[in-house]
């Protein structure tokens, strides 16, 4: 995690995707379309109701060259930020 | 510049085990999301599950239904080649196929996974 939960409370995220309710790998799915839509340095916000999006994303991030920010708990779903890198 | 990776899904099980036939699927998808080139080959029961028609069946519990995840990996470009032999066992021609399914014989299974980076069997 490259964040801490207080500098992640402050992100406004250039995309949010709600993919909540989607099984894996939706979310990942989601999130990869939303990087092409976005440009390099902006912030996309997953939000998920899969406990394991965001080691997922992590890893997703990690693989593929994306800087993995963290997550931040909601009201029953996860906040799951990433910055596109290329 | 280093080649691709890419993996090789062999599918061996049908519709009748919705897990098995559910989770390879997740799996290419999840590569092609992380820029991995993916071949599907389908073998023995596993090529029912390309045969038009049958995706729309299967619905393992805890997964997308088979025909968004089949849709996901065909979009993102992923191979989906299937046994020959074992669609002529089962009078499956290939326009009984979903739309981008090839039909191949063992050299092409060959070709396709002794250059990947790894083969996973399900």
């Amino acid at each position: 995690m490259t964040a801490t939960l207080e500098q992640l409370e402050t992100i406004t995220a250039d995309k949010v995707i709600d993919a909540r309710g989607a099984a894996c790998p939706g979310p990942l799915l989601e999130a990869k379309k939303a990087m092409g839509s976005v440009t390099v340095g902006s912030t996309i916000e997953i939000w998920s109701t899969d406990p394991v999006t965001k080691t997922d994303i992590g890893a997703w991030s990690a693989k593929v060259g994306h800087d993995f920010l963290g997550a931040l708990a909601a009201d029953g779903y996860d906040r799951v930020f990433v910055v596109r890198r290329k | 510049m280093a080649d691709p990776e890419k993996l090789v899904f062999m599918v061996m099980h049908g519709p009748e085990f919705p897990e098995h036939a559910s989770i390879p699927f997740v799996m290419a998808a999840a590569a092609l999301a992380s820029d991995v080139e993916v071949v599907m080959g389908f073998q023995g029961p596993g090529v029912d599950l390309v045969k038009m028609g049958v995706a729309e069946t299967v619905h393992a519990p805890e997964f997308p239904p088979l025909p968004k995840l089949m849709a996901d990996v065909r979009e993102m470009g992923g191979k989906l080649l299937v046994c020959g032999p074992c669609c002529k066992s089962r009078s499956i021609a290939l326009d009984d196929l979903v739309p981008g399914a090839e039909i191949v014989a063992a050299g092409r299974f060959i070709a396709e996974i002794t250059s990947a980076t790894s083969t996973l069997n399900y």
